[in-house]
């Protein structure tokens, strides 16, 4: 029966020579690690956000007096809604974790640099993207915690002066969040971001397939020591098959990010849904403690570090826009970080910063 | 090559013809729909807040608060902080408005007294005729 299958695919698309040409014979590097297989768990982490999303579809009510009953009737009446509602809470905090991490190690290896600018670019419209996704979804439970939240930040456009209060009006939908907020976000979050996340997969995995995977730059015989002044692909003849060698090794990081997220589901369920995501939104009370999520901790503190609205709004546009366009910064060709003292530096200092100002957004 | 030209000229013109035709309704559909301005006026009595009380109020859509200050009297302020968005809450004890999300602290007139707001609370027009306060 399978074979038959098989066969019959085989005289159709001529199936052997596609796996053939497109991942046995499509080889890596011998010495990728473990963090190049980061990209492709944030994918499976996408997949399963997508689906869990699906299912909590058939259920949710997007409506301001109907949002928060839903939530609450997934997550008791629902026969395992609890389970899908969490995996898509749990999941999308592990997907910025494990989107931060790739981030941070293509960065370490120096990957970013020519040819591959336009893969960092892509890499960090989709990372705003996804957080662009957790803040819209955020909204969708009409918990105090959502309410306050999306007032934050649909403000932050305020800062500018003429066409401030405009953006921040169409993105409410009004002067305040309010059900058309609801409505907007919702068509955001499953029916506009979608289509542009998976556009910019498609040219993130396009241009990784046509430039070639970059080696880690650790070992001398990895340097690429001709200038990059024509367009070549780079690949490995010594290295290893990308199907199944490299496969093998993702699967074993899918399967450990799946152990963290059941870990989760289970031991600490209310990890990621503070005290304020279990009461109805309120317009007129804003709750005592409002933090927004780990992953926004950093530029809160600093908004709330920087006594003046327009300095704080604004330079958290320029630290983006300058990591955006880092490649185009740091055109100097080695590779190899650890050769490179000061950006070694600058790199551990931010990083540091980063978890300091977490963890005191989180205490303070 | 005229004739080539001409066309692609004739291209160009439809194009963005139906660009900008399409562009315009879909600015228009986005736009936050427009809403009046409602002016309305709130009235309550003076022995409802006692000096050194506050009493949250809802004014044209915006939560206000009503604060007694001893020694000051009366004044109405917009609830709204003036960084981004948050309600301040009256703290009694220590006779200010405290901005919970980013803890702007403001003094009892408005101002602003520590954390990142640039302006101070929106101040609403208030009088007090006889027993009677009027707010707006």
């Amino acid at each position: 029966m399978w074979q038959r299958i098989k066969q019959g695919l085989e005289t159709r698309i001529g199936l052997e020579d596609l796996i053939n040409t497109k991942l046995k014979s499509y080889s890596v590097p011998r010495n990728t690690n473990i963090f190049y297989t980061l990209g492709g768990v944030a994918l499976v982490a996408f997949i399963i956000q997508a689906i869990s999303g699906f299912f909590l579809l058939i259920y949710y009510v997007p409506h301001s007096d109907h949002a928060f009953r839903s939530v609450q009737y997934i997550m008791t009446t629902a026969p395992f809604g609890w389970l899908f509602r969490l995996m898509h809470v749990v999941g999308s905090n592990l997907m910025v974790a494990v989107i931060f991490l790739h981030l941070l190690s293509v960065f370490f290896m120096g990957s970013y640099k020519k040819p591959r600018e336009l893969t960092w670019i892509a890499g960090w419209l989709m990372l705003l993207v996804t957080l662009t996704f957790c803040l819209s979804g955020y909204l969708l439970p009409w918990s105090q915690l959502s309410y306050w939240t999306t007032t934050v930040v649909t403000a932050m456009p305020t800062a500018f002066p003429y066409v401030g209060d405009y953006i921040a009006n169409l993105l409410r939908g009004g002067e305040f969040v309010s059900g058309i907020t609801l409505n907007r976000f919702f068509a955001l979050h499953v029916a506009f971001l979608p289509p542009i996340l998976v556009g910019l997969m498609v040219i993130h995995v396009f241009l990784i397939r046509r430039i070639g995977l970059s080696s880690p730059p650790f070992d001398a015989s990895s340097e690429e020591t001709k200038p990059w002044t024509e367009y070549r692909h780079v690949s490995y003849p010594n290295g290893n098959s990308f199907y199944p060698y490299f496969v093998l090794k993702e699967l074993y990081m899918v399967a450990l990010y799946l152990v963290v997220m059941f870990f989760v589901i289970t031991f600490m369920p209310t990890l990621f849904l503070p005290e304020a995501s279990n009461i109805p939104a309120n317009p007129l009370m804003t709750p005592a403690y409002i933090k927004p999520q780990w992953y926004f901790l950093a530029p809160y503190q600093m908004l709330k570090l920087i006594p003046n609205k327009f300095l704080g709004i604004s330079m958290q546009i320029a630290l983006i826009g300058t990591f955006l366009l880092w490649p185009f910064f740091d055109t100097k060709t080695e590779r190899n970080i650890l050769k490179r003292p000061l950006l070694l530096a600058t790199f551990t200092a931010s990083l540091v910063l980063w978890v300091v100002l977490t963890m005191w957004g989180r205490s303070s | 090559m005229k004739r080539r030209k001409f066309l692609k000229s004739l291209l160009a013109l439809l194009g963005s013809t139906t660009l900008v035709s399409f562009a315009y309704p879909l600015v228009r559909f986005i736009a936050p729909p427009s809403r009046k301005a409602e002016v309305k006026r709130l009235s309550l009595q003076k022995n409802e807040i006692p000096a050194g009380e506050a009493r949250e109020i809802v004014l044209n859509n915006t939560p206000a608060i009503i604060i007694n200050r001893p020694g000051k009297g009366y004044i109405a302020l917009s609830r709204v902080c003036t960084h981004l968005g948050c309600l301040v809450g009256y703290n009694k004890a220590k006779g200010n408005l405290i901005c919970p999300c980013h803890a702007g602290i403001f003094n009892l007139d408005g101002k602003v007294l520590s954390g990142p707001p640039p302006k101070p609370l929106t101040e609403y027009p208030l009088r007090v005729e006889g027993e009677t306060i009027i707010i707006g």
